[in-house]
């Protein structure tokens, strides 16, 4: 019986995980301008991502393969926000201005 | 951490990164055999050289001091990502985002510190640094309420806490 509950964990955090991937998605299409999209595309990088590696962490059971799997959103924290800075800082200096009320 | 004189702390924080790196090593193969050990150790050995050579292990690249904070501090930034997280999805599925630009100021004391601080900023959903200009951040926020949980100044204290 325990095998199943550990099947429905996964799954519920596999469907929270897919549920912040389309979120994500969604904002990458629906909002106004470049630096508004760098949000949706970083909730996709930490939550979608990190949602899904710990349903497969639940549903293969703790072992070295876990250790691994952890290493991935380990991964992703260094290196999504660098991304991310990039195209932001590089929108900036081309002299893009953001939609929206500006306060410096 | 009881006071240490330089050499010393360099000597710790290299140990320190050549177990980090034989330990990684170790998690990624995941062989016993020793053979197969002393040709990681080998890699570990190269990789160490390399880094030295580039120049990475400079005295503030590597920060000993916070070593055993970092994991409560992973932990802390989740449930930020998270909160802030729910706010993104809420505020896309609802439209009613209003993107603005504010300064924050941030007071940590060496370079890992702002690269630190800013990185949490950005990874947060709904937050972007976009330049970092000595200790002043040009963040980009998709709503008011977000910029002003910013604004709060909680993360920038964790943050400088942390490396006391």
């Amino acid at each position: 019986m325990s095998y199943n509950y550990i099947e429905l964990i996964s799954l519920v955090l596999l469907a929270i995980g897919c549920f912040f991937i389309l979120s994500g998605s969604l904002g990458l299409i629906k909002l106004p301008d470049v630096f508004s999209r760098i949000h949706a595309a970083g909730l996709i990088d930490t939550l979608g991502s990190g949602f899904i590696v710990l349903a497969l962490i639940v549903y293969s059971g703790f072992s070295l393969l876990s250790l691994k799997l952890l290493l991935i959103p380990l991964f992703l924290i260094f290196t999504s926000p660098v991304t991310g800075h990039a195209i932001a800082l590089f929108a900036h200096e081309s002299g893009y201005k953001p939609k929206g009320k500006n306060k410096k | 951490m009881a006071k240490l004189n330089k050499d010393s702390l360099k000597t710790l924080s290299f140990i320190t990164y050549f177990i980090i790196l034989f330990v990684f090593w170790f998690i990624l193969s995941g062989y016993l055999k020793s053979l197969l050990l002393f040709f990681g150790l080998l890699s570990v050995l190269f990789v160490f050289w390399m880094s030295y050579r580039a120049k990475a292990l400079e005295e503030d690249s590597l920060p000993l001091k916070i070593i055993l904070r970092l994991p409560f501090y992973w932990i802390w930034l989740f449930k930020e990502i998270f909160k802030s997280g729910i706010t993104t999805t809420a505020l896309i599925w609802n439209g009613k985002y209003s993107p603005q630009l504010i300064s924050v100021k941030a007071s940590q004391k060496n370079r890992t510190g702002i690269a630190n601080y800013a990185n949490a900023i950005t990874l947060t959903p709904g937050t972007v640094t976009i330049e970092v200009d000595k200790k002043t951040f040009l963040v980009h926020a998709l709503s008011k309420k977000l910029s002003e949980d910013l604004q709060t100044d909680d993360m920038n204290k964790v943050i400088t806490d942390l490396d006391k």
